[in-house]
């Protein structure tokens, strides 16, 4: 007894130890895919830690309208003064004046106007015309100050194109959503180079919600999201979620533990090789994954480790009423130690998938699962030499039932041969194919995120192109092929596109447009001939003159001079043009595809080395494909290869495939009964299928034998446990989550029953 | 302790010594809670050779709605309430809509008129420095406006505003060269 409370304590304190030592990691990048095709990787790499993570969506509701955009205001005035924020938009956005006098400079070099029959007399004309019957309207001061300077209206052009906004409506200054109850939107990037590290995500999250309440919102409720929400506020969810569900399924079971076995000392023999199990696990990932454990790999692997508790179960309850622990632990190990050898085989599968959160997950279930295994084969009989733990006989008519059951070969056959035609009539398992079903984040959430989006106009990207890696001036001048390629289609097979040659043309294009200015002598000779008659004084328009020459003097604009000159351009170029390392990278945005296979023929014709279609949906589903395959692959080959392994420890064909049917049975009823719930199986489902299949080895193992009621009590309580630990997960709003739980609970139940069903008949004397 | 006294009597002295008639004058707009006027212009921009006329209707409406429609030669409509200017053209389907805080200069030129209409003199006094001439036998009241801000006095050199009783006749702006003249008529 005094040895069970140090070894509690001891492991206690190693588990303090370690988690103090190593992190864990809370960011979803190591938990996704790096992708296997240059698109998916560049794919991947973006929405993991490029510019896409920096941004935050924002509703705000619940209160008047006129109150939401004085909130929304003072929010965005808020966000801008932390001066954590690149860019804040939320319907007041205009140019500093520092920006105004760079465009206004650079306004020939940027405008797509600036082309040599701009500038006769025949095109002046119209526009002297326009700018002497604006000089009428109340916009006269605006134009009394840039008109004469500009009369081509480059400036005005430019500087309407870049505010231009999505079609969003504004009321009092703010953005509202066009449908639904009021609601105030804003968005904002957070400041960085590209992409955040978790702790600026979180920093930035902050700023946001104290701008918020800065605002003195009252009843107003603020709803964030973005990449960054959901790595570091979803992820802390799932993590409470993790944990309420641990405190609440580790409560029942030992609610149930103790009504069966009335034992205290039998709750501290449970928890030593869980325990020992998950710090050996945790240990190992941060040893093979460089120190850090994925905090999602971590939760699930906490929750798949509860399987171990059959264990120190099995181990009491098999002790037959003379024997000590240490003799029943040698005599049941032969049998034990095949179940955990053949569950950490099924196991592997998952390190072959390739999927990063999978393989950890592999690694920490894998490693807890034998040493929970080796624990109670060696540990707990040296803890507890002289316990006397045993199970109250079950009630009366569970034992009938249970009775009943078994030897019920046909009824058995039937119902997995049932399973196995109904999933055939349902057409076979659906697979997922939508990459959000696989991220951790709670589903209410990525519904939150989708309509914000909606609303914001931001574009679900479903194609985009990428362009370079290369020099600023390579990847610019790619955006204009791809501009000048994509024409042709817009309208038709895409609505619009966002490049970043739209905000700054690439160098060469900024010297052609400085050559198609008109020489000053040109320029003065088609002036005078476009004022003919129009009221204008011959001096007028001089300043014009003089800007046409300085145009042409002007050295290119860069990417690094807007930075430092104009934030609120800058900030609409950063997500599109960015460094990577030494090289520039470039990204272009489709809108409103309605015919990728266009899009992918017009990208293949112009065979562009640094023009990458990327067809985003297909991508990530090729590639859910391409993972799915290899786990399914891998699962089989585990399963052939625990039945070779069940095959030399049983020493028979005949008892292997006793003991295989019942595995085989619950598997097919679990896809059977999934199929027809609706699931759409995951790579988590399969990982959960891995599972339970090595629980069902315990199972079918101990019941295969000569199984007395005790056995079967036994193996009663190890099911009810496990049902007890995962049943709850089921109602997890987490996808991932509820599929561990719902196809490990139906899972067990199925492989208890069927294995019960298959255990031959007790004999009568017994 | 006589000093000290005086102190607080000079502590407890307005900052600024108003003139009466302005007061008065400010106290007849604040008693007008809405007035509605003909108005002409003519802007003189000095690159062009002719003056530039428009006319149309003025509202005012206490506390903070000015509206300025234009009719003639062109349909549009200048409308502030509270902090928000709208600016619409209904020829060209135009319809902008802009935060005074965000264009300082284009609140200062409304402040002026605003602040006038409804008897702010606190206002007024935030962006001009003001001269008040009473209003004579045969000559009307008449505040010139002189902008605060260096920003402002680049495009903005002088407002003057005059008027009979509780009632603005014309409202000239000063500016560029230029110069708008407003003929008010009741």
């Amino acid at each position: 007894m005094r040895r069970l409370l140090a070894a509690l304590l001891l492991l206690a304190a190693l588990g303090g130890g370690l988690g103090a030592l190593v992190g864990v990691r809370a960011d979803l990048a190591e938990f996704l895919p790096t992708g296997r095709s240059p698109a998916s990787t560049f794919l991947f790499r973006e929405l993991q830690s490029g510019a896409a993570t920096t941004l935050l969506l924002a509703g705000m509701e619940g209160a008047e309208p006129a109150e939401l955009a004085r909130v929304s205001r003072e929010t965005a005035a808020g966000l801008r003064a932390s001066g954590l924020f690149d860019f804040v938009g939320d319907g007041t956005v205009t140019l500093g004046e520092g920006e105004q006098a760079l465009l206004f400079r650079y306004r020939y070099l940027l405008s797509p106007e600036t082309r040599p029959e701009a500038f006769t007399a025949a095109a002046l004309r119209p526009k002297l015309e326009a700018l002497l019957e604006g000089l009428r309207s109340a916009a006269s001061p605006l134009l009394a100050r840039f008109g004469f300077t500009d009369p081509t209206g480059a400036f005005l052009g430019l500087a309407h194109a870049f505010l231009a906004e999505s079609r969003l409506e504004v009321r009092d200054g703010a953005w509202f959503a066009a449908e639904g109850p009021p609601r105030a939107l804003l968005i904002a990037r957070a400041r960085s180079g590209a992409g955040l590290d978790a702790e600026a995500q979180r920093q930035a999250i902050a700023a946001f919600r104290a701008a918020f309440e800065a605002a003195k919102p009252g009843p107003a409720q603020l709803l964030l999201s973005g990449p960054g929400v959901f790595a570091s506020e979803a992820a802390a969810s799932i993590r409470a979620d993790v944990r309420l569900i641990t405190l609440a399924s580790g409560g029942l079971l030992a609610a149930f533990l103790l009504w069966r076995y009335r034992s205290l000392m039998l709750l501290g023999l449970v928890a030593v090789p869980l325990a020992a199990g998950t710090i050996a696990g945790f240990a190992v990932t941060a040893l093979v994954f460089g120190g850090k454990v994925q905090g999602i790999a971590f939760g699930f692997g906490m929750t798949m480790l509860g399987v171990t508790v059959d264990y120190p179960i099995l181990l009491a309850s098999l002790r037959r009423p003379e024997e000590g622990l240490a003799a029943a632990a040698r005599r049941i190990w032969p049998t034990l130690r095949l179940a955990a050898a053949s569950a950490a085989t099924g196991l592997a599968a998952m390190l072959g998938s390739g999927f990063p959160g999978l393989v950890q997950l592999g690694v920490f279930a894998g490693t807890g699962l034998l040493v929970a295994a080796a624990t109670t084969r060696w540990v707990l009989p040296w803890l507890l030499p002289e316990a006397r733990i045993a199970a109250r006989p079950l009630p009366g008519p569970i034992r009938a039932g249970l009775g009943m059951l078994r030897g019920r070969r046909r009824l058995a056959g039937g119902v997995v041969l049932g399973a196995g035609l109904l999933l055939l009539a349902l057409g076979g398992p659906a697979w997922q194919r939508d990459l959000a079903a696989l991220s951790p984040v709670p589903r209410e959430a990525q519904a939150l995120d989708g309509e914000l989006r909606r609303q914001l106009g931001a574009p679900d990207v479903r194609v985009l192109f990428a362009l370079g890696p290369g020099t600023e001036a390579e990847v610019l001048a790619a955006s204009e092929r791809l501009a000048e390629a994509v024409a042709p289609l817009l309208g038709q097979a895409l609505q619009g596109i966002d490049l970043p040659s739209r905000y700054l043309p690439s160098e060469a294009t900024q010297r052609t447009r400085q050559a198609a200015l008109p020489a000053a002598g040109m320029a003065q000779a088609a002036l005078a001939e476009a004022m003919a008659g129009l009221p204008f004084r011959p001096t007028a328009f001089a300043p014009f003159l003089a800007a046409l020459g300085e145009s042409r003097a002007l050295a290119p604009l860069t990417a690094a001079a807007l930075a430092a000159e104009a934030p609120t351009l800058a900030a609409r170029l950063s997500p599109l043009l960015f460094r990577r390392g030494e090289a520039a990278q470039g990204v272009a945005l489709a809108q409103g595809v309605r015919d990728p296979a266009a899009l992918a023929a017009m990208a293949q014709r112009l065979g562009d080395p640094r023009i990458l279609f990327i067809d985003v949906k297909a991508e990530t589903e090729g590639l859910l494909d391409a993972y799915s395959r290899a786990t399914l692959l891998w699962a089989l080959a585990g399963a052939g290869l625990v039945l070779g392994l069940l095959a030399l420890g049983l020493g028979g064909v005949r008892r292997t495939f006793r003991v295989a049917g019942p595995i085989g049975g619950a598997l097919l009823v679990t896809l059977a009964a999934l199929t027809a719930l609706g699931e759409a199986l995951t790579l988590f489902h399969l990982a959960s299928l891995l599972l339970l299949a090595g629980l069902a080895i315990d199972y079918s193992l101990f019941l295969a034998g000569d199984a007395t009621d005790d056995t079967m009590g036994a193996i009663l309580n190890c099911a009810v446990s496990t049902l007890l630990t995962f049943g709850l997960l089921a109602f997890c709003g987490t996808p991932v989550l509820h599929g561990i739980g719902l196809t490990v609970s139906i899972g067990v139940a199925s492989a208890f029953l069927l294995a019960c069903a298959m255990a031959p008949r007790p004999l009568l004397h017994a | 302790m006589r000093w000290a006294l005086l102190l607080l009597l000079a502590l407890a002295m307005p900052a600024r010594a108003e003139d009466p008639a302005l007061l008065r004058l400010m106290q007849g707009f604040a008693a007008q809670p809405r007035s509605e006027a003909r108005f002409t212009e003519d802007k003189v921009i000095p690159e062009l050779d002719l003056p530039l006329p428009s006319q149309g209707l003025l509202r005012w409406q206490a506390p903070d709605r000015l509206e300025k429609h234009t009719t003639s030669p062109i349909d549009e409509m200048l409308r502030v309430e509270g902090g928000r200017l709208l600016y619409e053209r209904p020829d060209r389907g135009i319809r902008r809509e802009f935060g005074l805080e965000e264009q300082p200069e284009m609140r200062a030129l409304v402040e002026a008129v605003r602040g006038t209409l409804a008897g702010d003199l606190a206002t007024l006094h935030r962006y001009y420095e003001i001269g008040f001439t009473p209003e004579g036998a045969g000559t009307p009241w008449r505040m010139v406006l002189s902008p605060l801000s260096i920003r402002l006095r680049a495009a903005v050199q002088r407002i003057t505003v005059s008027g009979r009783g509780a009632q603005v006749r014309s409202i000239e702006t000063e500016g560029g060269g230029g110069v708008t003249r407003m003929q008010i008529s009741p």
